[in-house]
C-alpha cells in the first residue's frame, strides 16, 4: 500500500496510546486483592531481592502479577472466551463447556489405575478402623455423565468406573464386605447447580432417605423449611469466563439442624494440639454457616454448607431420632448432604482425605459401633493420589 | 523477556521506545545496547556475562585482525574470533551430548544460555566478514555491542549481518521516516503476536492434548502432524515477524526469515523460504567455502551432507535433529538427480508443452512437499526418535498408537479433541499461504484508488492493528501455555 500520512499516524497513536495507557492505568491503579469471577486471591507484588533476581522468580512472578492485575482482566477472559467459542469453534474454554445453560469440566479418560487405588485405600482403612462395621460406599456422578455423551463430550466410562470398584473392593477373602448405594439412578442434571460442579441440596432429599434406607433407618417424612441465597456464582462460571445468569442456594433447615453444632478441626487447633468437640474449649459453629457469605475473601457460597472444605468435622444433633452414629469420608457433595441425615444420626463425622492422611485419623475418631459410608464423587475417583 | 508477556508488551517497548526517541543520534546504540542487556539479563542473569564477555572477545580480536591483516598474527587472531564463539557454543551446547555418545561419559549438564547459537552465528559472520574485508571493522565498542545484542532478534533470529545493518547504526533514521517506519514495524509485530499468540500457542495446545492419548485414529494422526508442523512455523515465524517489526520501529531492516515454505514444489526451495537467514549463512560460510556445486558430484553431496549435518546439529544436540538434517540432505541430492531425469525425459518425449501433465508434475510436487514436511517436523518435533518413528507409522495406521480394538471411549475421544480444534487448524492451514496477504493488499490497493476508500484504510488498520492486540493480551491474560520454541536453539 502507498504511504498515507493520517493512516500512519492514527495507527502509531493508536498503539502507542493502547500500550502506555495500559502501562499508566497497571502503575497508578490500586492493587487488588482478589479476583471474584475466578474465586482466588491475586498474585502479590513481588519482592526484588539478590535472590529473586539471581534464580529469575522475580521476573516469573512479576509477569503473573501483571497478567493479575490488568486492565479490564474479566472481560478481556471474556473477549477471549468468546472468540475460542465462535469464532474458533472450540467446544470448551479452559476445558469447561457450557450445554444447556449448565456448564460442566471435561474429564477424561478413565483412570482405572486410580480407581484401583481407591479401593485399595478403602479396604487398608476399613481393615485397621473398622473391620467389622457395616461399610456403605457410593459414587457421586459429575455433570459429564448427564451432559458428555448427548452433546458430543468426551468423558469417564461410568459403568466401568463402578465396575472395576465393585470388582476391587469385592476381591477380598471376605465377600460383600463393601456394599454399594445406587445414588446414581435417581439423580438428574436438575439436580445440580448451573454453574457449580455441586448438587442442589432441596433436590437430594430422596438422597439421604436412599442412604439412610441403606443402614436400615426408616424415618417418617422429614419437613424443612426453605431459605435462599441469590447470586451464587459457582466454580465453573468464572473458569468458563462466559455470561450465565447466577444460581440460587437454597438450604434446608427445621429444628434438628438449627440444633445441631459443628466441630471443625481446623478451627480447633491451638499451639499444634487438637481441642475435641467434648472439652469446654472447643470452638463450634452452626450447620449453616452465613458468616461465609460475607467478606471478599470468601469466594464460594457453597461454603455455607458446614463451612466449606475441611479436614475433619464432628456434627452433633441433639435432636436427633435415633442415638446412631456415622462416619463418611467425603469430598464436598458431602457438605450439602450431611445435615439432611442429621434426623438420622446423633452424630456424623466427615473424613476428608484429601486434607488429613489415613495415618492420623484413628487418634480423633471413634469408628465403635458407627455405620460408614465412602461417598466420593467420580472426579476424586478417577483422581483418587489426592487423597492421603 | 518474551515479546509475549506482559512485561515487554506494556512496559518494556513504551519505555524503550520513548528512551530511543528522546536522546540524540549520538546516544541511540548506547541506549540500544542497554536496554538489550536489560531484555537479555531478564531471562538469563547471569549467562549475560557470558555474552558480554564474547562481545569483548570479537571486538578485540577483529582489531588484531585488522592490524596484523597480513601477517601470520592476523591468522592467529582471525582464527580465534572464530573459535571461541564455536568453542563456548560447542561447550554449551554439545559438549554433554558428544561425551555421553562418543565416550558413554555422563557430565552435569549446564542449562543453555537463551539465543547462544544466533548470537554466535553473528559474531562469527562478522569476524569473517571482517577477514575476507567484506565489511569495515566497527572501530566503536558500543556500536558494535548494539549490533551483537540488538534485542529484537537477540534470542530468536533473523540472525542478522552486520553488512545488513551497519549502515543504520551508524546513520540513524531521517525524520519523515520515522512515522511510516513505526506504523511499519507495528503493523508486522502485531501480525507476529497474532502468529504466536493465537495460532501457535492454541495449535500448540492440540499437539499436547494428542501426544497425551495412547491410541488414536489415522485421523486424528495427519491432524497431529498437520498440527506439529502448523506450530513450529507459527512459532518461529511470528517470532520473525515480531522482531522484523521491531527493528522496523528502530529503523533497521532487518532481513526475511519466512517466505510461506508451505507452498514450495521443492525441498530445495522450502530451504530458500524456511528460515532463510540460517540457510544463507551456512551456504555462504559453509557450503559455497567448500567448494559449493562447482565440484565433482561426490564431493558435491559431501559437502551436502557435511551442511546439512551442521544445519540439523544447530537445532540442538540430538539424534532427532541430526537425522532431520540428513533427511533433508538425502532429499536435496535426490531431487537433483531427480530433476535432471525429469528435464531429460521432458524433451525426449516433447513433455514441456502439456498442459496437463505439467499441472499433474505440480500437484505431485506439492504432495511431496507436504509429506516430507509433515514427517521432517515429526522428527523435529520429537526428542526421542522412537517417537517420532511411532508418530510417521500412525500415518499409514501401524505402529504403537494405532489399535484395532480402540474403545469407544478412546474413539470419542478422538473424534472431539478434532472437532474441537479443526477450526484452529483451518485457521493455521489458510494462514500459511499467501492467500491472505493477496487479499488485503488487493483490497488496500483498490480501496486506495478513492478518497473515501483512503479514510476506510484510515480507520481500518488502526482497529485491526488494536483488535489484534487486545485479543492477544486477552489470550495471554487467560493461558498460561506461551512457550516460545526457537529459545531453546
Amino acid at each position: 500500500m502507498r504511504e498515507n500520512r493520517w493512516r500512519q499516524r492514527i495507527t502509531v497513536y493508536s498503539f502507542m496510546g493502547c500500550i502506555v495507557g495500559v502501562a499508566a492505568v497497571l502503575m497508578i491503579a490500586p492493587e487488588k486483592e482478589v479476583s471474584q469471577s475466578e474465586r482466588r486471591r491475586l498474585t502479590k507484588q513481588p519482592e526484588l531481592t539478590t535472590t529473586t533476581l539471581f534464580n529469575e522468580s522475580f521476573m516469573e512472578d512479576l509477569e503473573k502479577y501483571l497478567l493479575d492485575q490488568f486492565p479490564v482482566r474479566d472481560g478481556l477472559r471474556r473477549i477471549k472466551a468468546y472468540f475460542a467459542y465462535n469464532v474458533l469453534g472450540q467446544k470448551e474454554n479452559n476445558g469447561i463447556y457450557v450445554v444447556q445453560g449448565q456448564a460442566s469440566k471435561l474429564e477424561y479418560p478413565l483412570n482405572e489405575a486410580s480407581v484401583k487405588r481407591l479401593a485399595n485405600k478403602m479396604q487398608q482403612i476399613k481393615e485397621q478402623y473398622f473391620p467389622q462395621a457395616r461399610t456403605c460406599y457410593a459414587i457421586v456422578p459429575d455433570k459429564n455423565y448427564f451432559l458428555a455423551q448427548a452433546n458430543g463430550y468426551p468423558s469417564i466410562e461410568y459403568t466401568q468406573m463402578i465396575e472395576v470398584l465393585h470388582q476391587e473392593l469385592n476381591n477380598s477373602a471376605q465377600k460383600e464386605d463393601f456394599e454399594y448405594i445406587d445414588l446414581i439412578q435417581g439423580l438428574t442434571i436438575e439436580k445440580y447447580y448451573h454453574t457449580d460442579t455441586h448438587w442442589r441440596q432441596e433436590q437430594i432429599l430422596d438422597t439421604a432417605e436412599q442412604i439412610e434406607k441403606a443402614f436400615g433407618i426408616q424415618l417418617d417424612e422429614k419437613t424443612y423449611s426453605r431459605h435462599e441465597i441469590s447470586d451464587f456464582y459457582g466454580v465453573y462460571y468464572g473458569q468458563a469466563a462466559l455470561p450465565m445468569e447466577p444460581d440460587t442456594i437454597v438450604y434446608l433447615t427445621n429444628h434438628v439442624t438449627d440444633t445441631a453444632y459443628v466441630w471443625n478441626m481446623e478451627e480447633n487447633m491451638e499451639k499444634g494440639a487438637v481441642i475435641m468437640p467434648y472439652d469446654e474449649r472447643a470452638v463450634l459453629g452452626p450447620v449453616y454457616r452465613l458468616d461465609k457469605l460475607e467478606g471478599e475473601l470468601n469466594f464460594d457460597k457453597y461454603d455455607v454448607f458446614l463451612g466449606g472444605a475441611a479436614s475433619l468435622q464432628i456434627i452433633q444433633s441433639p435432636a436427633s431420632a435415633t442415638d446412631k452414629r456415622l462416619i463418611i469420608f467425603r469430598d464436598s457433595y458431602t457438605s450439602s448432604l450431611a445435615p439432611l441425615l442429621l434426623t438420622a444420626y446423633r452424630e456424623i463425622t466427615l473424613i476428608d482425605l484429601r486434607y488429613i492422611n489415613t495415618k492420623l485419623i484413628g487418634n480423633y475418631v471413634d469408628f465403635e459401633d458407627a455405620d460408614i459410608l465412602f461417598l466420593y464423587n467420580t472426579s476424586i475417583v478417577n483422581n483418587s493420589s489426592m487423597l492421603k | 523477556m518474551l515479546f509475549s508477556s506482559i512485561v515487554f508488551l506494556y512496559f518494556f517497548l513504551p519505555f524503550v521506545l520513548f528512551l530511543y526517541f528522546i536522546v540524540p543520534t549520538k546516544g541511540k546504540n548506547f541506549v540500544l545496547f542497554s536496554v538489550s542487556v536489560l531484555f537479555y539479563a531478564w531471562g538469563e542473569p547471569v549467562y549475560v556475562l557470558l555474552m558480554l564477555a564474547q562481545i569483548v572477545a570479537a571486538f578485540v580480536l577483529t582489531g588484531g585482525v585488522e592490524r596484523f591483516r597480513d601477517s601470520k598474527a592476523g591468522r592467529v587472531f582471525y582464527i580465534l574470533s572464530v573459535f571461541l564463539p564455536f568453542a563456548a557454543l560447542f561447550y554449551f551446547k554439545y559438549y554433554v551430548f558428544f561425551m555421553e555418545n562418543l565416550f558413554r561419559m555422563q557430565p552435569k549438564a549446564l542449562p543453555l544460555p537463551i539465543g547462544i547459537s544466533f548470537y554466535t552465528f553473528q559474531i562469527v559472520s562478522y569476524c569473517v566478514d571482517v577477514y575476507h574485508k567484506r565489511v569495515d571493522r566497527q572501530k566503536n565498542l558500543i556500536t558494535f555491542a548494539a549490533y551483537v545484542t540488538l534485542f529484537p532478534q537477540l534470542v530468536a533470529g533473523p540472525i542478522v549481518r552486520y553488512s545488513e545493518i551497519a549502515q543504520t547504526l551508524t546513520q540513524k533514521v531521517h525524520c519523515h521516516e520515522v512515522y511510516s517506519r513505526l506504523e511499519k514495524g507495528i503493523v508486522r509485530f502485531v501480525v507476529g503476536l497474532g502468529k504466536k499468540v493465537l495460532i501457535a500457542n492454541v495449535v500448540g495446545e492440540f499437539v499436547i492434548e494428542v501426544a497425551a492419548l495412547d491410541h488414536r485414529t489415522v485421523a486424528l494422526s495427519w491432524a497431529y502432524a498437520i498440527a506439529v508442523a502448523l506450530q513450529i512455523y507459527f512459532d518461529f515465524s511470528g517470532y520473525s515477524d515480531m522482531a522484523i517489526g521491531l527493528g522496523g520501529m528502530f529503523g533497521f531492516e532487518f532481513p526475511e526469515n519466512f517466505r510461506y515454505p508451505f507452498i514450495s514444489e521443492s525441498v530445495s526451495e522450502f530451504w530458500r523460504r524456511w528460515h532463510i537467514t540460517l540457510g544463507s549463512w551456512f551456504r555462504d560460510y559453509v557450503y559455497i567455502p567448500m567448494g559449493g556445486n562447482r565440484v565433482r558430484m561426490t564431493r558435491w553431496i559431501f559437502n551436502i551432507l557435511v551442511v546439512w549435518l551442521f544445519t540439523g546439529l544447530w537445532h540442538g544436540a540430538g539424534w532427532n535433529f541430526i537425522v532431520w538434517g540428513l533427511l533433508f540432505a538425502g532429499l536435496l541430492v535426490f531431487e537433483k538427480g531427480l530433476g535432471k531425469l525429469w528435464k531429460k525425459v521432458q524433451s525426449t518425449n516433447n513433455l514441456q508443452d502439456n498442459k496437463f501433465i505439467r499441472f499433474m508434475w505440480k500437484t505431485v510436487k506439492h504432495c511431496y512437499v507436504a509429506c516430507v514436511i509433515i514427517i521432517s517436523f515429526l522428527v523435529f518435533h520429537n526428542g526421542q526418535l522412537q517417537e517420532a518413528w511411532a508418530d510417521i507409522q500412525s500415518l499409514v495406521g501401524q505402529g504403537k498408537h494405532i489399535t484395532e480394538t480402540m474403545r469407544s471411549s478412546d474413539m470419542a475421544v478422538c473424534v472431539y479433541l478434532l472437532r474441537n480444534r479443526i477450526g484452529i487448524l483451518c485457521v493455521g492451514l489458510i494462514g500459511s499461504l499467501p492467500a491472505l496477504t493477496w487479499l488485503w493488499t488487493a483490497i488496500g490497493q483498490r480501496l486506495e484508488k478513492s478518497k473515501v476508500g483512503d479514510i476506510i484504510i484510515c480507520v481500518v488498520q488502526p482497529v485491526c492493528v488494536i483488535g489484534l492486540l487486545v485479543l492477544c493480551t486477552a489470550y495471554l491474560i487467560d493461558g498460561s501455555f506461551n512457550p516460545f520454541l526457537y529459545f531453546r536453539f
